[in-house]
């Protein structure tokens, strides 16, 4: 079992994310505000003809909405149809891991535990293996609604 | 439908299952349609054959694929076909029904196939048995269909075969569309980047060639989205006919322009609102033939469906012959739920009485069948039609049948919008849910604030009022210049005004869905990515409504109406009013609609009799309302009053101009002819009041005699009309232009006659009418010593004769 994952910060927790589930990463410049929103939404982005929804994660997580100043990059994923941009501090590596997921460790958070699914062990640490549909179908949408 | 993809080379067990199932399913529903009209007309041997080469296909492969449910299933229904074929039996409308519900049984397994889910064990014997046993039982109830209810017959316009198609997987389509947007935004960069730069016309004219094949591109491309009317009606003759006969009802159907096009998303939209009129047209509106036959109509009701392209719009009409809308049983239904009180149902306008009908859980419907009136009504029609940029109108008449319109946009993706601002932040609302835009510094315009509620008036008329941005959530940041308040009209039908920043401008919006992220916040109703780049929000009209928690009661328009009729008459009303300076010097305000028109008089006109003044106005004495006749100076302003009746004369120093003032006067002080002050550009105006003016005229005694009436025969000569009437009028005679048909002559009218007509005429009418007439004629010389005539330049005379008659008449 060996996959290709992306490594990436967010909310200052390690991170990995199967490749598969990943279209892009880009640097977010202009980010249009959607009011009435709650916190988790950034706004839309349009990236070339596609309007993305840019989502937040860490909002999502902690509750508290990332400076502005602060939203740099994003990861890039279609989920069911919509193409949305996960908001990341910053991206690692991506690279294949031998040996695969392995079953989580120790208590893992309340804010995190509805998206970690295992964790993955690269470059000596454990990164913990997050689903982006998750975080836009569990998270998101239940805060919307 | 399923996607799916057919261009590969070659093909896995599953792609064919897939391919399979989609081809049943899409000849399924083209076949429905088939079946009922092959009912109507049994010897339709091109229908028959197309239905028998369905099930032949589908046992074939079905055999191959290894699907035995379908296999027993086509097979039956090919061994009964193949009979009818031959002539051995014929196509009775049980024998339909069951083929038809074989054909849904098929429909049933496809679709569960599609979705992998497991087959429904249901019991298909019991169909096939249905199908080859002509039993008792389906005989009899043949025989009651027989008589309750004729097959459907269909017309359809075109012929059955289309052009030729191939199918394409839609995310090839999306993607293409992509593609073209994205070339659309480059050339829109290439364009501003050139314009930076150098003026190269040779360049310009190859950039103009670019943009030209961008757009057309474009067009081409939005056109793969668009697709026959055909599928929205696929469904509609094998409803009718299902509903038809399970409501004993014979109905005639109608399809017409099913090779007009739109966008496949907005035939998706359609599909629930139109199957949901047919239904209510069938089950409400067309009556039993027993009562179609009592109220004169024929016995089989009409329906029709049309659609045709009317500009950027597809417009829909759906009409019966059936009973209509009982808008009185809505009234009853509303007051017995409670939406309405009696005084409000006893105010409102058939059309308002009408309206109800979208009132959610209103329906005409004595009880809830099976068909509608499940409490999911018309309200959830017009919801998502409007939901799509779409109107819905009604045409209702009582007994006699109902015509429904839908209009919806060509496209969902395209719509005119208006851009506005609000927050710092632009947003767009399609231009069809705004009513009118005005800034808040407009006069006809007031906002007032009343417990946290705003309310602003427009014209009188009372809208709840919100701004945009406390409803988002947003800063409403301090901008020089008015605000802009748009009228809205949600989907409840009750307008209500939106303060924004700004409106900004009018585009055509390319709109596309957003994520359902978004769309959660119940506002927005998608987005679009404007030139700029900078990606857009669409606002929803009723979204906002509801977020706000707007009142949508259905009195509240009433209930503005009489506050409309009580504020008239507690002094917000304003009427026109002259201005004048009295000879006393003092201003004064006089109602405009009392003075009948100013002129200069002759001072020397002006006198006194018996201590009441008058002055002598074209042969008559007319009371002085004022009772000044001295005035020092040769020729005196003078305002000329009626009542209706009894006229007046108001010598003034001065007409100044007209102004509004309020009906009621600020300050009512009622003395002698004045009735109070009212303050006109800061001034403060006596206002007379002609209650007392005209109560205060002498009666009678300086009046000679009422005002007098001409009747002029033939009203269309020139002459007549042009010289005679504006003659007598100033004469202070009433004139009417030719006879009065209700016969209501007095006997002091006088009937002027020209010689033209008189010679015919005269005998006739003195009897018939009992007046004087009045001969005039073109010649100044009397044609004999019998002609009693007048020459009609000859006023003395001719006012000596009108004024004879009506004394005469008034004695006699």
């Amino acid at each position: 079992m060996e996959r290709l994952y992306l490594f990436a910060t967010l909310a200052g927790t390690r991170i990995a994310v199967e490749t598969g589930e990943v279209e892009a990463v880009v640097r977010l410049t202009d980010v249009s505000p959607v009011p009435g929103m709650g916190a988790h939404i950034a706004g839309l982005s349009a990236l070339r003809s596609r309007v993305l929804t840019i989502i937040d994660v860490a909002a999502l997580i902690h509750g508290v909405a990332s400076p502005r100043v602060e939203r740099g990059l994003a990861i890039i994923a279609d989920i069911s149809g919509h193409s949305y941009g996960l908001m990341v501090d910053g991206v690692t590596d991506i690279c294949r891991v031998p040996e695969g997921e392995l079953p989580l460790c120790g208590q893992i958070g309340p804010a995190w535990a509805p998206y970690a699914r295992a964790i993955v062990e690269h470059d000596g640490h454990p990164w913990l293996l997050v689903s982006l549909a998750a975080f836009i179908e569990g998270g998101a949408l239940a805060q919307a609604a | 439908m399923v996607p799916v993809a057919r261009i590969r080379g070659t093909m896995g067990m599953d792609e064919l299952l897939q391919e399979f199932i989609s081809e049943t399913q899409e000849t399924l529903e083209a076949l429905a349609g088939e079946v009922v009209a092959w009912e109507a007309d049994p010897s339709d041997r091109d229908r028959l054959d197309a239905i028998f080469r369905f099930f032949h296909t589908v046992k074939g492969s079905c055999g191959f694929l290894n699907l035995p449910r379908f296999e027993r299933l086509s097979h039956a229904a090919e061994d009964v076909l193949s009979d009818i074929r031959a002539g051995k039996r014929v196509a009775d409308p049980a024998t339909v029904s069951a083929v038809l519900g074989l054909m849904d049984r098929i429909g049933e397994l496809a679709e569960a196939v599609a979705m992998g889910a497991a087959l429904p064990n249901e019991n298909d014997e019991f169909l096939i048995s249905a199908l080859t046993t002509p039993s008792e039982a389906t005989l009899t109830v043949e025989v009651e269909h027989n008589n309750a209810a004729a097959p459907v017959a269909v017309a359809r316009q075109g012929g059955q075969s289309g052009p030729r198609t191939i199918r394409l997987p839609l995310s090839l389509i999306d993607q293409l569309m992509n593609g073209v947007s994205d070339m659309v935004l480059a050339r829109n960069e290439l364009s501003r980047k050139l314009r930076e730069r150098s003026v190269d016309t040779e360049l310009d004219t190859v950039f103009e060639r670019l943009s030209t094949c961008v757009a057309d591109m474009r067009d081409v491309i939005s056109k793969t989205r668009m697709q026959r009317v055909d599928r929205l009606f696929a469904a509609i003759p094998r409803m009718v006919r299902d509903l038809g006969r399970d409501l004993g009802k014979r109905i005639d159907l109608t399809l017409e322009g099913g090779d007009v096009e739109m966008d496949r998303e907005m035939v998706e939209m359609v599909v629930d609102p139109l199957t949901h009129i047919v239904r209510n047209s069938i089950d409400h509106g067309i009556e039993t033939p027993e009562k179609r036959r009592a109220a004169g109509k024929p016995e089989v009701g009409a329906l029709r469906l049309e659609a045709r392209q009317s500009g950027n719009q597809i417009v829909i009409v759906i009409s019966d012959d059936g009973a209509g809308i009982d808008t009185a049983r809505l009234v009853e239904k509303a007051i017995a739920a409670g939406r309405l009180t009696p005084e409000a149902a006893a105010r409102m306008s058939e059309a308002e009485r009408l309206e109800l009908i979208f009132q959610a859980g209103l329906s005409t419907a004595n009880q809830v069948t099976a068909i509608s009136g499940r409490g999911v009504g018309m309200d959830v029609v017009r919801a998502n039609v409007e939901r799509i940029g779409g109107l819905i109108a009604l045409d209702n008449h009582p007994g006699r049948g109902l015509c429904i319109t839908l209009r919806v946009p060509l496209t969902l993706t395209i719509i005119p919008g208006l851009i506005i601002r609000a927050g710092g932040l632009h947003f767009a609302i399609p231009r069809a849910a705004v009513v009118e835009i005005l800034h808040d510094n407009n006069d006809t315009l007031q906002i007032s604030e009343v417990g946290g509620a705003k309310i602003a008036t427009i014209r009188g008329l009372r809208h709840s009022m919100i701004d945009l941005e406390d409803v988002l959530g947003m800063d409403k940041p301090v901008e020089a210049g008015p605000r802009a308040i748009m009228v809205v009209r949600s989907a409840t039908g009750v307008p209500f005004a939106m303060g924004v920043s700004a409106v900004d401008n009018h585009e055509e919006l390319v709109i596309r869905p957003a994520s359902p992220l978004v769309m959660a916040s119940g506002v927005y109703a998608g987005m679009t990515l404007p030139d700029n780049g900078k990606p857009m929000l669409l606002l929803d009209a009723a979204g906002i409504a509801n977020a706000a928690r707007l009142p949508t009661m259905i009195d509240d328009r009433v209930a503005r109406q009489s506050d409309q009729e009580a504020s008239a008459q507690t002094g917000v009303e304003m009427v026109a009013a002259l201005r004048f300076e009295e000879c006393s010097g003092e201003r004064r305000l006089l109602q405009l609609s009392l003075i009948e028109r100013v002129e200069d008089i002759d001072a020397s006109l002006f006198g006194r009799s018996g201590g009441n003044a008058f002055v002598r106005l074209d042969g008559r004495l007319v009371p002085v309302a004022n009772g000044l006749t001295d005035f020092g100076r040769a020729k005196i302003s003078a305002l000329r009053l009626r009542d209706g009746s009894v006229e007046a004369c108001y010598p003034v120093a001065a007409v100044l101009d007209i102004v509004q003032m309020p009906l009621v006067p600020d300050m009512v002080a009622m003395h002698g002819h004045v009735s109070g002050v009212a303050v006109i550009d800061g001034e403060h105006l006596e206002v007379i009041n002609p209650f007392a003016l005209f109560a205060s005229l002498p009666d009678g005694g300086i009046v000679e005699r009422a005002r007098g009436r001409c009747l002029l025969a033939d009203s269309d000569d020139g002459w007549t009309r042009d010289i005679l009437a504006p003659l007598l009028r100033q004469a202070g005679q009433d004139v009417v232009m030719g006879l009065p048909d209700d016969a209501a002559v007095d006997p002091r009218d006088v009937l002027l006659l020209t010689s033209a007509d008189a010679a015919q005429t005269a005998g006739v009418m003195a009897g018939m009418i009992g007046c004087r007439i009045v001969h005039l004629r073109a010649s100044p010389r009397a044609a004999g010593p019998q002609d009693s005539s007048i020459y009609r330049y000859d006023q003395d005379a001719l006012m000596a004769a009108i004024a004879g008659g009506q004394m005469a008449g008034g004695v006699g």
